[in-house]
């Protein structure tokens, strides 16, 4: 009963418990507040008219009759709104970028179809779209490159003519002798990879509200944001208004999977537009704009070579990438985010001396690529981890055998890769071995081997990768951005009434934070879990933060709450021992109860309080202390989180469809928090993944025209479409921070396109084919076949 | 006569204005049809006129709602029809005993018909009226020669199957008439069937569904009907790979036969989920399937496909 006798080690922990999100009941029974719930008296709606070309000089706005439908306020283009707002540049040190100026509305020209041109504003969004189809824009089209390909060459039309090239972005990683060890190598595989476009598709789309206050001459924006932070330190300097004056809040996010962690043309809009008009203005993206003008993904083409010794040792990697990055390099993670992050992951989880990696990031007239889950580390993943197949396949070996050889091992940590990325000492080769001991990889040989004798096309693939998470100050998120990514404050305040008020910069939208935050406070704390109130994704609750991104929340809000909460507990432990009149060291606190070691006095957090703050002279004046903590946390560098993925697959040898047969994941994350919320992120993430690596896929005409325009053309994974997805949780060496915490929220994109595309290049194998896009959809296993002229021939049996 | 208005609204959705009208009975519905003069819409499930009107493809002047209307809501057998009213639902066309008895293909065809929602919503007849050459209902609809029974303030018309099906989303009906039911004949018993999709995802619309009917006689294929979807600009019946099938006893060389005929015959479309060579693959693919079961159900001897 009485649990707090027990020393503090052996009580059991919130940490690592199964605790049911404390967010969901209001999620659940309808009661979360999105923006869209939001309607103040009189606020205006904007619909926008939208660029139809690739890439054309505006030339003339008709408005026509719009201004005779009832309830349209206003019409504008940038030439009504650009003395008002000053664009945002993403700024990155990188030598030789470009940083494009990204406005509310195109100006001048416009540069990829789906880029707003014109804002009508009404009373209602009904108005506005009807006043939207009087509206004509002549454009005088300009000849544009869509094909990375063909932007990147030299005499490619530009985008951005200050740029003087398409190519914004270029960068080198270099070790070793690269070429002396393709010399030296037995075994040399490469291959063209290309992971196509993809969109986030989160469930809630992409909307704001800006609230003008006359009487305080401020500014309230509520936005679907991962990053409200950012946001409003962009918005400052774009709108000119200190940050009293400027307040971004990001109230229940319907998720954003990284694609809605940057500023967007419409969130700078409403603010205007809100300012200018002074009444509240809303825009809600409809599905298919979100499918068009929301930030993308990937869309590189790596070609890539290996080469490996005889007895299967990787010795070089070189590589040549070229990224389609979009019409703008996105704020403020820039066009270097994605694109750079692909030669830096490249060499993956393996001992690599010999490393050439070059990346050339060029514009094209498509929507900006962003963040998406995974980052850079989905497609370099998919490239590695394919070569690393087609290495093992070359020399008789097992994929797994040959991985364990060149996984990084316990002793070599830590391992600086030849891009210079250190590996802190993470379970790589434990994560193998899990995963195979889980889906018991022998005995799954042997079901794909006697499938095969039946004529079945079964295959088996898996995929290691280790990627950097909860990065501190030492690194940025986004290679040479100069925004601090690297700490994050917990302000926790014990009221006169006992209850916690825990505040933070981060910004959950989907990640059940609440719960996990609360969880690491109540240990740390010892008050009880629904005594505490956990508030986040408010500009206005900690001087600064940059959100919720980069699997970061855990390390650095999980570190900063467990600074936070040891503060206050020392602050709670002296109040009640001079209360309690007992020494402060046999003091101590658990389920909001101080007891003392020595007595069996108690006295609970909430008399503590009331003693604190509000019973004239318990506690002396000098001896007074209010009991709020705010604490920053800068892990300074990142934290390795690593996992394997194993997937069989069976395809139609007719139809070429492709079904997952088993799934199995192994990961070490650190400490777990809370493992059921583990469990789902891994789940949902390799759904995504399943998502790019058998269906997503964003495509541009040659002429410039989005055609997969609404969820029936972007197919995303139904239920039907995972399987069941086993996970082994490992816990190996905790990384040295301060909650050791690793980051895990974006693991399983980057791991099963990887794994599937393996599986079912292991399924074509005997027919001589090999995986090189994603998604790799029944249309593309006929198109390699028909090239080997083996499509629609009578079956082939594997051997 | 409710009247919907887009004032004072807000949210997202973002038709442009209609009215809409609830009718109780179908001669109501019939006259509010002909009154709008060509610019009125039935909506029954509302699953595709819904997200039509809101990407503003379809400005109807006003939505004639056919769900309250008593009586429509039914699957009956005339004689030996049997007769599905305008508000049957695709998940009751689905679990329905009597389509299960006497209408096992279309029995089949239903469960690859969309997810939950859309099954609780979309109605037979809808879909027939909506006339997409990738959808089950005027697939089945046209190649058991249907019939549709149109009403309009002028009287009932029935229409065959193969004279309403015009063209992808076209059908033959006048500006002032709707379907009241579609009508099939009941399949004999003895009759053996197959019907084979592919979709990327299950319930999606298809890149290719392939159906036969036939009856076995003397160990040879009679009575075939052939239907496919997906594949051209309307659904189809094919008397082209009926006639390889006529008479025949079904083996690997008419199968191939029929394979090789259908890549001849069909021009499918190219778009973003399939390019027409490998919607013509597919369906060879799934002829083969579909034969092979509906063979087998009409009682002939499996070995006889294995040759
Ligand atoms: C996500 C999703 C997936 C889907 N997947 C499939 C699928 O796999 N296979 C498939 O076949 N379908 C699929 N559909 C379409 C679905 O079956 C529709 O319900 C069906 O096509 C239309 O039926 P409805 O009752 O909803 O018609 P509505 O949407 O109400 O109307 C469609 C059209 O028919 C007209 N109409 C409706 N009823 C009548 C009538 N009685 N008389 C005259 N005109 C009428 C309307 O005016 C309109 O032009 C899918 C739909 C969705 C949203």
């Amino acid at each position: 009963m009485t649990d707090h006798q027990h020393p503090a080690e052996l009580r059991p922990k919130m940490v690592g418990t199964r605790v049911k999100r404390t967010e969901d009941p209001r999620l659940l029974a309808g009661m979360g507040q999105y923006v869209d719930d939001m309607s103040p008296a009189g606020t205006l709606h904007v619909a926008l008219r939208r660029s139809d070309q690739p890439h054309a000089r505006i030339l003339k706005i008709d408005v026509g009759e719009a201004f005779s439908v009832p309830g349209v306020v206003a019409i504008y283009d940038i030439s009504d709104i650009e003395g008002e707002i000053k664009p945002a540049i993403p700024t990155s040190r990188l030598p030789g970028y470009y940083a494009t100026p990204n406005w509310p509305l195109a100006r001048g020209k416009v540069r990829y179809v789906g880029e707003p041109v014109v804002a009508v504003v009404a009373e209602s969004r009904y108005a506005a779209e009807d006043a939207l189809e009087h509206i004509n824009i002549q454009y005088d089209p300009l000849p544009f490159a869509i094909r990375q390909v063909d932007a990147v060459k030299d005499d490619a039309p530009l985008l951005h003519e200050e740029a003087g090239t398409n190519t914004i972005i270029r960068r080198e990683f270099k070790r070793g002798d690269v070429d002396a060890a393709f010399e030296e190598a037995a075994v040399i595989v490469k291959g063209r990879f290309r992971m196509t476009r993809k969109t986030a598709v989160a469930m809630e789309n992409r909307s704001y509200l800006a609230e003008w206050d006359g009487r305080k001459q401020s500014l309230t924006l509520h936005t679907s944001s991962g990053s409200p932070g950012i946001i409003r330190d962009v918005l400052s300097s774009c709108l000119d208004l200190p940050g009293t004056r400027l307040r971004v809040v990001a109230p229940d996010v319907g998720g954003s999977f990284g694609a809605k962690g940057s500023l967007y043309p419409e969130e700078m809009l409403v603010c205007v537009l809100a300012r200018k008009l002074k009444r509240p203005v809303k825009f809600i993206s409809d599905r298919l704009e979100d499918l068009s003008a929301t930030s993308q993904a990937f869309d590189e083409l790596i070609e890539a070579e290996l080469a490996v010794t005889s007895n299967g040792m990787l010795i070089g990697l070189k590589a040549d990438v070229i990224g389609d990055v979009g019409a703008y390099s996105i704020y403020p993670w820039t066009a270097a985010l994605e694109t750079v992050q692909v030669v830096s992951f490249l060499p993956g989880p393996y001992r690599m001396e010999h490393y050439r990696g070059r990346i050339r990031g060029v514009l094209t007239p498509k929507p900006p690529t962003g963040p998406y889950r995974g980052v850079g580390r989905p497609s370099s993943t998919f490239a590695m981890e394919r070569l690393v197949e087609m290495a093992a396949r070359e020399l008789n070996m097992d994929p797994v055998e040959f991985r364990r050889k060149n996984l990084v091992r316990a002793e070599e940590f830590p391992y600086r890769t030849a891009s210079g990325i250190i590996w802190d000492k993470s379970a790589f080769q434990e994560c193998l071995e899990g995963a195979c001991e889980k889906a018991d990889y022998a005995a799954l040989v042997r079901q794909r081997d006697a499938a095969r004798r039946e004529g079945r096309w079964v295959g088996i693939g898996l995929a290691s990768y280790a990627e950097l998470t909860g990065i501190g100050s030492r690194i940025s998120v986004a290679p040479g951005m100069p925004i601090n990514t690297g700490t994050e404050t917990s302000k926790i305040e014990i009221d006169a009434t006992g209850a916690i008020t825990a505040s933070f910069g981060i910004s959950s939208h989907g990640q059940g934070l609440e719960t996990t935050l609360a969880q690491v406070i109540v240990d740390e704390l010892g008050c009880k879990l629904e005594d505490i109130q956990v508030r986040h994704g408010d500009s206005a609750l900690v001087p600064m933060s940059s959100g919720t991104y980069a699997s970061r929340s855990a390390v650095l809000g999980g570190g900063a709450a467990t600074l936070a909460a040891r503060v206050v507990k020392g602050k709670v432990l002296r109040a009640a021992a001079f209360l309690m009149e007992q020494n402060v060291d046999d003091l101590d606190i658990r389920d909001g109860i101080i007891a003392s070691r020595q007595s069996n006095l108690t006295m609970t957090l909430k008399e503590v309080a009331s003693a604190v703050y509000t019973q004239m002279g318990r506690i002396p004046r000098e001896q007074r202390e209010d009991l709020t903590a705010s604490e920053t946390y800068d892990p300074y560098l990142g934290t390795a989180c690593s996992s394997t993925h194993l997937a069989m697959v069976e395809i139609d040898p007719e139809t070429y469809g492709v079904e997952i047969r088993r799934y199995v994941v192994a990961e070490d994350c650190g400490k777990i928090i809370n493992p059921m919320i583990v469990d789902g992120q891994v789940h949902g993430a390799v759904a995504q993944g399943i998502g790019a690596a058998l269906l997503e896929e964003i495509i541009h005409d040659d002429n410039g025209q989005a055609v997969a325009a609404s969820l029936a053309d972007y197919l995303v994974p139904v239920a039907g479409t995972v399987p069941n997805i086993s996970i082994v949780h490992i816990e190996a060496d905790l990384p040295n921070n301060v909650g050791g915490f690793r980051g895990m929220g974006e693991g399983g994109t980057i791991g099963a396109p990887a794994a599937i595309a393996n599986a079912v290049s292991d399924a074509l194998a005997h027919l001589g084919v090999s995986v090189e896009t994603l998604p790799i959809t029944p249309e593309r296993i006929f198109q390699l076949l028909r090239d080997k002229a083996l499509a629609g021939q009578p079956i082939q049996t594997p051997t | 006569m409710a009247s919907l208005r887009y004032d004072g609204i807000s949210g997202t959705m973002k038709p442009a204005q209609f009215d809409y009208a609830v009718p109780n009975t179908v001669e109501e519905a019939a006259r509010l049809l002909a009154e709008s003069n060509g610019d009125g819409k039935i909506i029954a499930g509302g699953q595709s006129l819904m997200p039509m009107i809101n990407f503003r493809l379809v400005k109807p002047s006003i939505l004639i709602d056919v769900n309250r209307i008593a009586g429509l809501n039914r699957i009956e057998l005339v004689g030996k029809r049997v007769r599905i009213g305008a508000t049957v639902r695709h998940h009751q066309t689905a679990s329905d005993p009597l389509i299960a008895k006497h209408l096992p293909v279309v029995h089949d065809a239903m469960q690859h018909v969309a997810h939950v929602t859309v099954r609780n919503r979309g109605t037979f007849c809808g879909s027939v009226a909506h006339a997409d050459p990738a959808a089950e209902m005027p697939m089945v609809t046209r190649f058991l020669d249907g019939t549709i029974i149109a009403l309009s303030i002028r009287g009932e018309r029935r229409i065959p199957a193969a004279d309403f099906f015009v063209g992808s989303l076209v059908n033959s009906l006048e500006p002032d008439e709707m379907v009241l039911a579609v009508e099939i004949d009941v399949m004999p018993d003895e009759a053996g069937w197959g019907f084979e999709e592919f979709a990327k995802r299950h319930g999606d619309f298809a890149l290719a569904a392939f159906a036969a009917t036939l009856r076995m006689d003397n160990g040879r294929a009679r009575d075939v009907r052939i239907g496919m979807m997906g594949v051209g600009e309307v659904p189809l019946r094919l008397p082209e790979i009926e006639e390889i099938l006529e008479e025949t006893e079904l083996s690997q060389a008419v199968l191939q036969a029929v394979a090789e005929k259908l890549n001849d015959i069909l021009t499918p479309n190219t778009d973003i989920h399939a390019s027409a060579d490998y919607r013509r693959h597919l369906s060879g693919v799934l002829a083969k399937r579909a034969l092979r079961s509906a063979w087998v159900r009409a009682g002939g001897r499996k070995e006889a496909t294995n040759g």
